[in-house]
């Protein structure tokens, strides 16, 4: 049986221990002084780079340190966004536009380990894996839109919810990938219809969800306790409605037809004779009038969902689920959604708020760890920390891993559908069922998807490192010279690893296996005891978990 | 570390009492009888993921259904002459024409080896247009959702939210009957699904070419690799102190387990002839075949496999698309029956469909959205094949099946189609309500299908 959160946070509280891991405080004015906090350890500070970036390092930690995560947070929400389109733009044409999906992905990971907006490019990472578009499937073809579409998200990620709809909605990665493109108004001769499937997914995906919520993102209950669902099939034809009249920028037809590539990374733009201009239905008994203009019944459409009371706790789900733990209680989520709904300064929709507020909150570093703290790390996110501890590069500079999906069930922009690599309510059988948790990441932790990370790892340990000769120019490489130049002392090789990958914090029986294990190397092959810890971390459970 | 669960709480609290008072789930029933199987079975789901627009997968073929069908269609329907001719046993006559692109099951339903149940769907009872405009009767949440009407597939719990999948309870019904298997009854070549999830038994996810082995273990004593498998297992086996850890290491220990023997079974596995296409779905099932020839290798008596294929969403481009994801289908499903011949087991494996929802009979322009029932496929030589079971709805907007744009009330349930399996499957006939929760609301229990 697994110990109740509320239970355990009142305990905390009669025990007088603080809530607050570090973060949070200090930012109450008056008279009496608060004592200053104490000072962030180095364990905190990779538990708190592990939520924020894309994995922490020992170098990040010191940063944390030194600023404390409050300020840390609002120095990088300065960062302007690393991008990936300048970069996409200044290839040489390819021979098939596909072709440039695995230059997106290099760039994704250059961003990803190296670009100095690490909290930018994690909450959009994030934002990508719940407002989803994917390569795989018509975007093939359109690289550029891809690239442009994550760009979009991390310029917005600290922005306004509001925005970032419309920049969503409007995105031509978006309206290919959800079909908004090209959608125009009824023909009853023909029995032609508005498309329905951005109006459905927008609303069931990307911001309020199939039933009501309440602020603490509990499912709100009618009077036979029964969910009440948020829109009905006329709501959704209401929306499909709004959303005509859409297509290319610069495309010489409505529907399909050459439109140049620019077209991929501007703006859908609207034309009018295609715009359905009857009665809209929408969300709370909402009816827009005839006779609108398509801009103005977008805009009217986005107010629609954006005001609905759902998308708080909708919102602050699903990215405390992306960021810091599998199943927050009612409370984070609560105080979360109420950021979102007022900033403070009578802002509603402020995302920086918004995601300082998850970082922040004590639930995100609880001073007392609880069995359902936390979350699984993404494979992804696993890998590019083992990438930015060790270095990883290859010689050509380049990260084409455009296969990542295939190898780890995942990666960026490579989701299967727009349901994402998982679901936010994926409980694997056994113990989280049974308590009634999820566990999203589980989803593509299966056996075959775990053995092919677990083998991934024991490739780059052994094979993609520094010492290996024969390494084609496009291998990605991680470098441990360090480890390598300590490996005559086992204490000291699995310190210096784990304080790299675990922030210095490992339990009894890993150390004991990898000392068991090391003990069988000569402490001449430096490289290959230095590969088996890392292989031995990398692939164990307390790795894979985020505190 | 351990779970207690339900079997050990029978075990030791001599509460089985509880669960013989529980109708419909008579203690036998739940810790699994006893008895062995004497056969060998398997059931193969070929699950079109996204929503098979499957009013273009079986066509009327009469001049009058045809018309009808062709001016809902508008656009998107098939031209009469290009239909591919089945004659239902039950008529005689070619008055159904199947998609242009799948010669391979117009094949094996004349050579009765292939049969297709038709307007099936997730129902929780009967359900009439008038009672869905009324809501006099219970349905099932979140209709034409994907995710949702997946999940109503797959657990067939209607209105209940559910944790479990209709392949899963199966799994759990025959547990102590299928003891001495070396691989789980469920196995799945395209990812974790609801289908397969039971209370009692975990399915086994292995990859489209079968189970991978772990690099770097070994199972020779003395060798510093059959150390590191060792150690990587303790690693495995520790306690963790958040239910996370606990999870992944779950996984990885039953990675473990399995690859071994599985991946060693499969290498041994005889020459399969029959050649496969080179598509996701028959790679797959391409990989099926080949655990099926091992079967006895691994001590199989009931297997169930799940595997899948994408891009049914046809919201765009439908007609450019549909006979590749058609023909696809057919193409992989018939070389797997091939092969089924091949290794003299056709008589022991069925092949079936299931996908999210059917497709809206109405265009949005160059494609479809989503709607609710539709047509599914059987193949496998104990298919009481060549004809069609269930009604087929007509296909008229604002028909008495049409809920909206040609949106299919299903007119057969998805309990009565997986109940109709779970028979031939070898689950008793008590048992197929916790198979099918919602099976006692309809009349037929079987749909006759499945030659027993």
């Amino acid at each position: 049986m697994i110990a109740n959160r509320r239970v355990s946070l009142l305990a905390s509280v009669l025990l007088g221990v603080a809530g607050c891991g570090g973060g949070g405080g200090g930012d109450t004015p008056g008279p009496p002084p608060p004592p200053p906090p104490p000072p962030v350890t180095k364990a905190e500070a990779f538990q708190f780079l592990n939520q924020a970036s894309f994995g922490a390092t020992e170098s990040e930690a010191l940063g944390v340190i030194a600023m404390r995560q409050e300020r840390w947070i609002d120095d990088q929400m300065t960062k302007p966004a690393s991008l990936q389109l300048p970069h996409m733009l200044s290839l040489p044409p390819p021979q098939f536009m596909g072709q440039l999906h695995t230059d997106r992905v290099d760039i994704w990971f250059r961003n990803a380990l190296w670009g100095d907006d690490q909290l930018r490019q994690r909450v959009a990472f994030a934002l990508s894996e719940i407002m989803v578009v994917s390569q795989l499937g018509a975007l093939q073809a359109r690289p550029f839109a891809v690239a442009d579409y994550y760009d979009m998200l991390a310029e917005n990620a600290f922005g306004n919810y509001r925005d970032l709809i419309e920049k969503v909605t409007l995105h031509p990665a978006m309206g290919v990938y959800l079909s908004m493109l090209g959608n125009e108004k009824p023909n009853p001769a023909l029995n032609i219809r508005p498309d329905e499937n951005y109006a459905r997914e927008l609303m069931q995906l990307f911001s309020i969800g199939l039933v009501q919520l309440n602020i603490d993102g509990t499912v709100a209950l009618d009077g036979n306790n029964q969910p009440i669902p948020t829109y009905n099939q006329e709501i959704i034809e209401g929306f499909a409605h709004v959303f005509t009249g859409w297509t290319w920028r610069g495309s010489p037809s409505f529907g399909s037809g050459r439109v140049p590539v620019s077209s991929q990374y501007f703006p859908m733009e609207h034309w009018p004779e295609f715009h359905d201009t009857g009665e809209k239905m929408l969300l709370n008994g909402t009816v827009l009038p005839a006779g609108q203009s398509g801009e103005q019944d977008l805009a009217d459409a986005l107010d629609n969902i954006f005001n609905h009371a759902n998308v708080g706790p909708f919102v602050a789900i699903r990215l405390i689920q992306r960021l810091t733990t599998s199943n927050p209680s009612p409370g984070y989520v609560r105080r979360v959604a109420e950021v979102f709904n007022d900033n403070g300064f009578g802002v509603r929709g402020d995302l920086g708020a918004v995601v300082k507020a998850i970082l922040l909150d004590p639930e995100a570093s609880p001073s007392m760890a609880m069995e359902i703290d936390g979350k699984l790390k993404e494979p992804l996110l696993r890998l590019t920390q083992l990438f930015k501890a060790y270095n990883a590069s290859s010689a050509s500079g380049r990260y084409p891993l455009v296969g990542s999906y295939i190898l780890f069930g995942q990666g960026p922009l490579q989701s299967p559908s727009v349901f994402n690599f998982f679901s936010p309510f994926f409980a694997p059988p056994g113990e989280i069922r049974n308590s009634n948790l999820v566990a999203p990441e589980l989803e593509i932790a299966t056996e075959y998807l775990s053995t092919q990370y677990t083998n991934y790892m024991f490739f780059q340990a052994f094979g993609l490192n520094h010492t290996n000769e024969n390494l084609d120019e496009d291998d990605i490489f991680i470098n441990f010279q360090e480890e390598m130049e300590v490996a005559a002392d086992i204490n000291a090789l699995i310190n210096m690893v784990a304080g790299k990958l675990l922030g210095g914090e490992m339990s009894d029986t890993l150390r004991t296996e990898i000392t068991g294990m090391l003990e069988r190397i000569p402490e001449t092959d430096t490289a290959i005891r230095a590969a088996e810890v890392i292989y031995f971390i990398t692939t164990s459970p307390e790795y894979a978990y985020q505190r | 570390m351990k779970t207690f669960n339900r079997r050990d709480f029978l075990r030791t609290s001599g509460a089985a009492a509880l669960f013989a008072a529980t109708p419909g789930l008579a203690y036998s029933q739940v810790v699994g009888g006893g008895g062995s199987f004497t056969d060998y079975r398997a059931l193969v789901c070929v699950f079109m993921f996204g929503g098979n627009d499957s009013y273009n997968m079986l066509i009327p073929n009469t001049n009058a259904e045809y018309a009808a069908y062709a001016a809902s269609r508008q656009n998107l329907a098939l031209l009469q002459s290009d239909l591919l001719p089945i004659s239902p046993a039950s008529t005689g006559t070619p008055d159904f024409g199947l998609h242009p692109a799948m010669g391979g099951i117009q094949g094996l339903f004349q050579a009765g080896n292939a049969a297709l149940v038709t307007n099936v769907g997730p129902l929780v009872e009967p359900t009439t247009k008038d009672q869905y405009f009324n809501q006099s009767v219970t349905l099932p949440p979140q209709l034409f959702s994907h995710n949702d009407q997946q999940d109503q597939w797959h657990s067939l719990r209607g209105n209940v939210p559910s944790k479990t999948g209709w392949a899963g309870r199966m799994a759990d019904l025959i547990r102590n009957s299928v003891a001495g298997q070396q691989m789980a009854t469920n196995a799945s070549l395209s990812g974790a699904s609801l289908f397969q999830s039971a209370d009692e038994t975990v399915a086994y996810v292995m990859g489209p070419n079968g189970p991978i082995q772990f690099e770097g273990f070994s199972t020779t004593p003395g060798d510093i690799l059959n150390e590191q498998r060792l150690a990587f297992g303790r690693v495995v086996d520790a306690a963790y102190g958040s239910v996370y850890e606990r999870g992944y290491a779950e996984v990885q220990r039953r990675a473990i387990d399995a690859a071994d023997t599985v991946s060693a079974a499969i290498a041994n596995a005889p020459t399969i002839n029959t050649v496969f296409p080179q598509s996701q779905l028959g790679t797959q099932l391409r990989t099926v075949a080949r655990l099926i020839a091992v079967r006895d290798e691994l001590q199989m008596q009931r297997q169930v496999f799940f595997v899948g294929v994408g891009g049914f969403d046809s919201h765009d481009d439908q007609e450019l698309n549909q006979p590749g994801l058609l023909g696809g289908v057919s193409d992989a499903i018939t070389a797997f029956h091939a092969a089924t011949v091949e290794l003299s087991i056709a008589d022991s494996v069925t092949t079936f469909t299931q996908s999210d929802f059917g497709r809206t009979l109405t265009s949005n322009g160059d494609g479809t959205d989503h709607a609710w029932a539709g047509n599914q496929l059987i193949v496998g030589g104990a298919v009481n094949g060549g004809d069609l079971y269930g009604s087929y709805p007509q296909l008229t907007i604002g028909g008495p099946e049409d809920v909206g744009g040609g949106r299919m009330i299903p007119s057969t349930s998805s309990d009565q189609y997986a109940a109709t399996l779970a028979r031939w499957f070898g689950i008793a006939d008590a048992d197929l309500d916790i198979v099918a929760p919602n099976l006692a609301n309809f009349a037929q229990r079987d749909l006759g299908f499945m030659i027993p």
